[in-house]
């Protein structure tokens, strides 16, 4: 059972059936999943959710899985909001909320639409499934083909930082190292997945994989009493996260549910912002980097797929776009870290860091009731903080070493 | 031979047909009249928008690399070139 209605063009209107699709075969623009809202509504009550399982099939009529057979049970999603008084108070907001999807089966919120994604996969009997990843998409298809016993590729930079190239192998994916940018494993990755026949969660089968992230907005406004903040910071590799979010916002209005959008303020790396000059230019059209150089890996898409819808979601919603650098990225990790105990990728840094940037510079009031999605575990990324902290020298196992040790530091 | 390879949803636009092979030498603009000549308007519309650019959804890669970064439609092209035309869809 299901209450899709099918897919429509984001760019053209066209409408399809609830097939495998990638894009539109009228323009080739993004498609997005339709339902049957006001069959939604007759189900989808505030009373009845909170008896629902804690994970994100909870949202189960607003995902477009029919067989639940199909899922792949690896409880994904209902990841804590933590109300950040300490990070409140560093950074003169009133309420800051951190959703913190570090705490999902692979680390990251990417187990949010591969769960969505494969449960597709398995409907359409497809052979294998892989992705095109910057490391945290990598582990999630992994971890999820190992559960529902699919093959699985994943292709990724031959440069990503050694774990997140190893994650994937464990779960017993074959890894395919690209020589080149993101950018290049994506493009050999939609011509092998093609070739091929194979379930690319987010190349061919991307109009499905788009829908789990949603949940991350579903949840939110759930564990906010059924209300959405003010602000929502978003990081922006590809703009799909956003863009699934403002789809979100859209389905929840139509129910009825919520009237006002957040305001969705997208971040991205000063060495690779797409998005962010296309945000500042008069056409909105994000601007492609060839290059891209940033910590924050997992932001580091040149091209981004969905940086046009992004974009026009972020004017929409009267938000905004901004690119903090490497060093003020990191503050903000650290930052997050000391003040509320969670240790975020680089990406959850770039969020820190606009929050921080947006307040200094009044784009953000201090009354705002503010959410930082912390969408990745800093634990895949260790290799940004080998300049940052001095290598351990061995102390000798007695009390007077250690007492010249902790003399001769700076403690922290 | 100059070999266009074009994704699924691409090969909509030469009547299904996803590798095609052509003896060309020139530009990329030039590659592209020859293969509007072979498979008519409907390649030329689904590809361009009416001011002749490329539509913003086709990403076109010379070698492997992205015709926007060498120099647009005026990208020379070797005999021997590989020429894919794909979805814009990249990330995650």
């Amino acid at each position: 059972m299901g209450y899709v209605r099918g897919l429509r063009c984001r760019a053209c209107g066209a409408e399809f059936p609830a097939v495998q699709l990638a894009v539109c075969e009228s323009c080739f623009g993004p498609l997005e999943v339709t339902y049957e809202l006001s069959a939604v509504r007759d189900s989808f009550r505030r009373a009845d959710l909170a008896e629902r399982p804690r994970d994100l099939w909870r949202y189960r009529e607003l995902l477009p899985v029919l067989d639940e057979s199909a899922r792949v049970d690896l409880a994904v999603g209902c990841t804590p909001l933590r109300r950040a008084a300490d990070l409140g108070k560093a950074l003169n907001v009133r309420e800051i909320w951190v959703k913190d999807d570090t705490v999902n089966p692979t680390y990251s919120f990417k187990d949010r639409p591969v769960a969505v994604a494969v449960a597709k996969a398995r409907e359409w009997d497809l052979p294998a499934i892989g992705c095109a990843s910057t490391g945290n998409l990598a582990a999630a298809t992994a971890a999820a083909a190992a559960k529902a016993h699919l093959p699985c590729y994943v292709f990724a930079p031959a440069s990503l930082e050694p774990a997140k190239l190893l994650v994937p192998r464990i779960f017993g994916a074959t890894v395919v190292p690209i020589e080149g940018t993101y950018d290049d494993a994506n493009r050999i990755a939609l011509l092998t997945a093609d070739r091929r026949g194979w379930g690319f969660v987010n190349i061919n089968l991307r109009p499905y994989y788009a829908e789990g992230s949603k949940t991350l907005l579903f949840e939110t406004w759930e564990q906010l009493g059924f209300e959405l903040p003010d602000i929502i910071v978003v990081p922006l590799g590809s703009g799909l996260l956003m863009t699934s979010l403002e789809k979100g916002f859209r389905e929840l209005r139509e129910l009825g549910e919520v009237a006002d959008p957040p305001r969705l303020v997208g971040t991205q790396a000063a060495g690779c912002a797409p998005i962010v000059q296309g945000f500042e230019s008069p056409d909105g059209r994000p601007k492609p980097v060839r290059r891209p150089e940033t910590v924050a890996e997992s932001l580091a898409i040149g091209d981004p797929g969905s940086g046009f819808e992004a974009i026009q979601a972020m004017r929409a919603t009267r938000g905004f776009a901004d690119a903090p650098n490497d060093p003020d990225i990191l503050d903000g990790v650290r930052l997050l870290a000391r003040a509320e105990g969670v240790f975020t990728e680089p990406a959850g840094g770039t969020t820190v860091a606009t929050l921080r940037r947006a307040r200094e510079d009044g784009r953000i009031d201090r009354d705002e009731r503010v959410v930082l999605l912390i969408t990745g575990s800093g634990l895949k990324t260790p290799a940004v903080w080998r300049d940052a902290f001095q290598p351990l020298a061995p102390v000798p196992p007695n009390s007077a070493a250690v007492d010249a040790y902790l003399g001769g530091l700076h403690h922290g | 031979m100059v070999r266009l390879v074009l994704a699924s949803p691409i090969a909509v636009a030469t009547r299904g047909e996803r590798e095609i092979e052509i003896e060309f030498e020139g530009t990329l603009r030039g590659l592209f009249d020859l293969v509007t000549n072979r498979y008519g308007k409907p390649f030329q519309q689904r590809i361009f928008e009416g001011d002749g650019a490329l539509k913003r959804f086709v990403n076109v890669y010379v070698n492997g690399e992205d015709a926007r970064y060498l120099r647009g439609l005026d990208t020379p092209i070797p005999r021997d070139a590989t020429v894919d035309l794909l979805p814009a869809i990249a990330g995650g």
